[in-house]
Order: C-alpha cells, then structure tokens, then sequence
C-alpha cells in the first residue's frame, strides 16, 4: 500500500470518529436549541470540528508537500480526489436543502444557527470525501489496469 | 487496445539484483509505483519513463514497448 493510501484510510477513519463523534454529542447534549442557548456545548462542537480538521491537514495535505512521500502517480490520484469533494459537497447541500423546506417551509422562519451547522458539516464531509477520493482513486488506477 | 509494456523487472535482476527500493530511490519514486509499473498498473510519464531508461542505461525502447 502506498505511504499516501495508508495516511488516506487513517484520515477516513479519524474523520469518520470525530464526525459521528459530533453528531453524538450535538444529539445527547438537545440539539439546535441548546447548541444556541450553551457555551460549553458549543465549544465541544467547534473543538470536534477544528480537531477533524487539524487531523486531516496533519495525516493527508501535509505528507503531499513532503518530498519522497507522493510521487506522481500519488499527484495524479489527489489531483482527481476534488471530484469526489465536489459530489459530495453538492449531495450534502442538496440533502440540507431539502430537509430544511419540508421542515420550515410552513413557518417560513429557519434558525439562523442552523447556516453554522451546515458550514460544519459541510466541511467535516469535504474533509472525510477527499480521503475516499484518494483511496477511491487508487482503486480505480488497479481495476482499470485489470481491464487493460 | 494497445498497451504499453515494460521489462523493468528483468531489468532490475540483470543490474545487481536492484530492488524495487533502489530503483524508486534513484528514479524519484515510491516503491509502490514501481510495483505498479512492473504489473502493468500503471503507465509512468515520459520523464519517469526516460529516468528509469537512464538508470538502466538502455534506450527508452529497451525498457518500455508499445504493444497494439
């Protein structure tokens, strides 16, 4: 397995804890009305989500400016990872639109807290979508050799 | 399809016994990607593909083939 493919399994795995990790936390501590009424809850959260995103810049993005770890059949892969970012940016955002009119439509009044928690969780999974477009980068390059 | 092939691993034995280590080490590239090469996965680019040649000290011809 490639130094690149390791770093991308441990950073799926680390986001994956910190995301569930979050979303556990956001549901036992009350939901949206408490994360807007409580400090101590709201400093859990933001720390889950800065620790995903230091855990992500430290296993993945920084190892691609060292030289001797990527090489460039590793460039190729994470110059293709956006892709994956890009779906399941989209995907997310879609989900979030969704969900938000059928839930507030009638009201017509949406807690603004809630633009916070869909920047977040955003970005935990623009986090964890470019480590599987790595590892699903490396699948694709085995398989299509295969085919060949 | 036409594929391209290569002889990098015979190459490798007939030099010393290089291994794939040593080879990525001198071509400024990871193992992996010479294992890579070796089983066809993957197709290098022109510069990799003329370092390994320089390596070797072959023409790029000896090392890779264009196969229809």
């Amino acid at each position: 397995m490639a130094p690149l493919q390791k770093r991308a399994w441990w950073g799926l795995g680390i986001g994956l804890v910190l995301a569930i990790a979050f979303l556990l936390v956001f549901i036992l501590k009350g939901g949206i009305e408490t994360f807007d009424k409580d400090v101590t809850f709201r400093l859990i959260i933001d720390a889950l989500l800065i620790g995903s995103l230091v855990a992500n810049l430290i296993i993945v993005n920084l190892p691609l400016r060292q030289r001797g770890m990527v090489d460039e059949r590793d460039r190729l892969i994470t110059d293709r990872a956006p892709r994956v970012q890009w779906v399941a940016v989209i995907l997310t955002l879609a989900a979030w639109t969704i969900a938000l009119n059928e839930v507030y439509q009638e009201t017509g009044l949406m807690p603004a807290l809630l633009l916070y928690v869909m920047f977040m969780s955003i970005l935990i999974i623009s986090t964890l979508a470019q480590s599987l477009g790595i590892l699903i980068g490396y699948w694709m390059m085995d398989r299509n050799a295969k085919n060949n | 399809m036409p594929k391209i092939t290569n002889n990098i691993r015979r190459l490798r034995f007939d030099h010393n016994e290089m291994t794939q280590e040593e080879l990525a080490n001198k071509v400024g590239c990871t193992r992996q990607t010479i294992i890579a090469l070796e089983q066809g996965k993957y197709v290098p680019s022109i510069w990799l593909a003329f370092q390994i040649a320089r390596t070797f000290n072959v023409n790029l011809e000896e090392v890779f083939r264009y196969e229809e």
